[in-house]
């Protein structure tokens, strides 16, 4: 009796066991994980040691209050023009180079008042060849052709990512400093500078080292 | 002997219950743990043997956690047919796979349990297939007149490598170093330090001074590259398999020039020189327990059998214990079947076994380059020989790769 009751409590345990062990460690999320509207300056659930949305914020935000705060362009006698030229990549970590500057020139754009003004180089072929039409007479102009209007630029925005990397079996350590200059196109002086750093850490599960 | 030897006291039926209940216990038990684990919805696909079909098909429809392999795959084989914007799309997601891999991870967790096998975890590649990914992405970045996005790649190349056991080994590829420093002098910086890391890594191999003016960039690779199988008792061994190349070097015309191609990164060394992995020690210890699970279930259920037979039914108690040791040994050969110490065997099995490099300045207009692969003997294997038509552009450098395995003829 003894032995019926024992072997009865361990098959119910065993077949409990089995139920409720396989209901409870299936794939997580199974159907996945739904999208999520996050902010962009938010640190979010997929993240790594690389340059992200938030500090792209982050940094372009400090720059555009810093150029607007500079005196050459808030006592600026007319409106100075500004060339972007594109960024300087020297981190280990490839990335869209033009974006850090065209959300520079977007907050300026919005928040200078017309202070500023941007020149559209990167548009210089679509222009060039809009001007030529004009010129041979292929569409009608408001003003004469054969003028040169393209504006000169009055500064160049630029910067340069710069970047160390430590990885150990402790993990991976990656710095980047982020630094942006306004450059007088006339007198090559660099009349503003600002930087910005972000360092991040991360290791990786044990199964990946 | 058979389980119905009569006895005095009607211990039979008693015995035969206890060893009914036993084996029912012991099953329902080696169910619970071998049925838990779980599979992904997605299944393997149905493999062509064409990577160009295969690859796209299992990256949609495969398993998610071979998703970055398939796609290393197939940016290998488009690249070689000169299909770099698929490359592109293919390595631009696995890197970012690969890049986002820090903190907790789920399926790595399992893969590190007794009951899970290590290739249920997403795969990434090992320190070398990594670092393949990011040379690859690099010469595309440069392709596409990005040199500081290919650097940032040849950079992200080495940092991949630089964990490993023998320190000697850390960082030691050649062409990363060596494109770092030359884009680094092409976007008129100090390439001087990457190119002393090059040549110290470059052994027997005395690599050329920097040429800023050199606006054509030529990338090579040959021979077959490294795969992995396992060794141990139960294949918890990750090993490297390195096939001898039968292209030994490469040489290749252009107008009036013949230049020789040394090979200058071998991906099979690199293979071979990471060390151990902390993982090794995991599936280690898996195999340990497995092995000693699998004696104590063997132990259990011999000695219980023994047991019972002993008393010949005539102990009730005994008969209760020894139903236990058997019940106690089948469950432990149950946990020992479930544990799977086996190493993870999944290769990107495509590489090259060597890499090289060559540059020089060209004007800007057609020309025509044709490169033979050589063997052992320094002769040319006419079957390999690879033409590539190509125009240089006038405002930035033109970047050519040819594959030992690449379509021809190609024009870029």
């Amino acid at each position: 009796m003894n032995l019926m009751k024992y072997g009865s409590f361990l098959a119910v345990a065993a077949t409990a066991g089995l139920i409720s062990g396989c209901a409870s460690s299936g794939v997580r999320n199974p159907s996945g994980t739904p999208v999520t509207e996050m902010r962009a300056d938010e640190r979010g659930f997929v993240a790594g040691t690389g340059i992200e949305s938030q500090d792209l914020l982050a940094v372009t935000d400090k720059m555009s209050h810093g150029i607007l705060s500079i005196p050459q362009i808030a006592n600026a006698q007319g409106t100075p023009r500004v060339v972007l030229d594109p960024v300087i990549n020297e981190t280990r970590f490839p990335i869209n180079k033009d974006i850090f500057l065209t959300r520079i020139q977007a907050d300026l754009i919005s928040k200078a008042n017309g202070k500023v003004t941007f020149l559209a180089r990167e548009r210089m072929a679509a222009l060039e060849k809009e001007r030529q039409m004009k010129q041979a007479g292929q569409v009608t102009s408001s003003s004469d052709p054969n003028v040169v209007e393209f504006k000169g630029a009055d500064f160049f925005l630029t910067g340069k990512l710069s970047g160390l990397t430590t990885r150990t079996s402790q993990g991976t350590s990656d710095y980047i400093l982020y630094t942006f200059e306004l450059i007088d196109a006339r007198t090559s002086d660099i009349i503003w500078q600002d930087s910005a750093e972000i360092k991040k850490q991360g290791l990786e599960d044990a199964a990946y080292r | 002997m058979p389980l119905t030897v009569k006895t005095t006291e009607g211990c039979p039926a008693n015995r035969r219950s206890s060893l009914v209940l036993a084996w029912l216990t012991a099953g329902a038990l080696a169910l619970g743990v071998a049925g838990c684990s779980t599979t992904d919805a997605r299944r393997q696909p149905v493999l062509t043997g064409d990577l160009m079909v295969d690859g796209p098909n299992a990256i949609a429809h495969g398993p998610t956690r071979d998703r970055v392999l398939w796609e290393y795959r197939t940016a290998t084989a488009a690249m070689r047919q000169g299909n770099y914007g698929l490359a592109k799309q293919y390595l631009d997601d696995g890197l970012t796979t690969l890049q986002g891999i820090y903190g907790p991870d789920k399926e790595a967790r399992k893969a590190r349990g007794y009951f899970h096998a290590e290739a249920k975890k997403t795969f990434i590649g090992e320190p070398y297939e990594r670092s393949m990914a990011y040379i690859y992405r690099g010469i595309l970045y440069w392709m596409d007149g990005e040199p500081d996005n290919a650097r940032a790649c040849f950079r992200s190349a080495e940092i991949e490598d630089s964990d490993t056991e023998n320190h000697a080994y850390a960082g030691d590829w050649v062409l990363p170093d060596y494109l770092d420093g030359l884009a680094t002098v092409k976007l008129s910086g100090d390439g001087s330090d990457a190119f002393k890391r090059a040549q110290g890594s470059a052994k027997g191999l005395r690599l050329p001074p920097y040429d800023p003016k050199a606006n054509v960039l030529f990338f090579f690779e040959f021979g077959p590259g490294p795969t992995k199988y396992a060794t141990g008792e139960y294949a918890e061994q990750l090993r490297f398999r390195t096939p001898v190349s039968p292209v030994r070097s490469a040489r290749f015309k252009i107008d009036s020039l013949d230049v020789p191609v040394a090979p200058t990164d071998d991906v099979c060394f690199q293979a071979i020189t990471r060390g151990g992995r902390l993982m090794d020690h995991i599936l280690g210890n898996k195999a340990v327990f497995k092995s000693a699970t699998d004696i104590a279930g063997d132990v259990g259920i011999v000695g219980g059998a023994a047991t019972i037979l002993g008393t010949g039914g005539r102990n009730a108690t005994a008969d209760e214990v020894g139903a236990g040791l058997i019940v106690a040994g089948i469950i432990s050969k149950a946990v020992s079947a479930a544990t799977t110490p086996e190493a993870d065997i999944r290769s990107w099995d495509n590489l090259p076994h060597y890499l090289s490099f060559a540059c020089m300045p060209l004007p800007p207009g057609p020309h025509t380059v044709t490169v033979e692969f050589l063997d052992a003997a320094g002769m040319p294997m006419p079957f390999l020989t690879k033409t590539v038509s190509f125009d240089v552009p006038a405002d930035k450098d033109k970047v050519i790769f040819v594959s030992d395995q690449s379509l021809t003829p190609q024009k870029t």
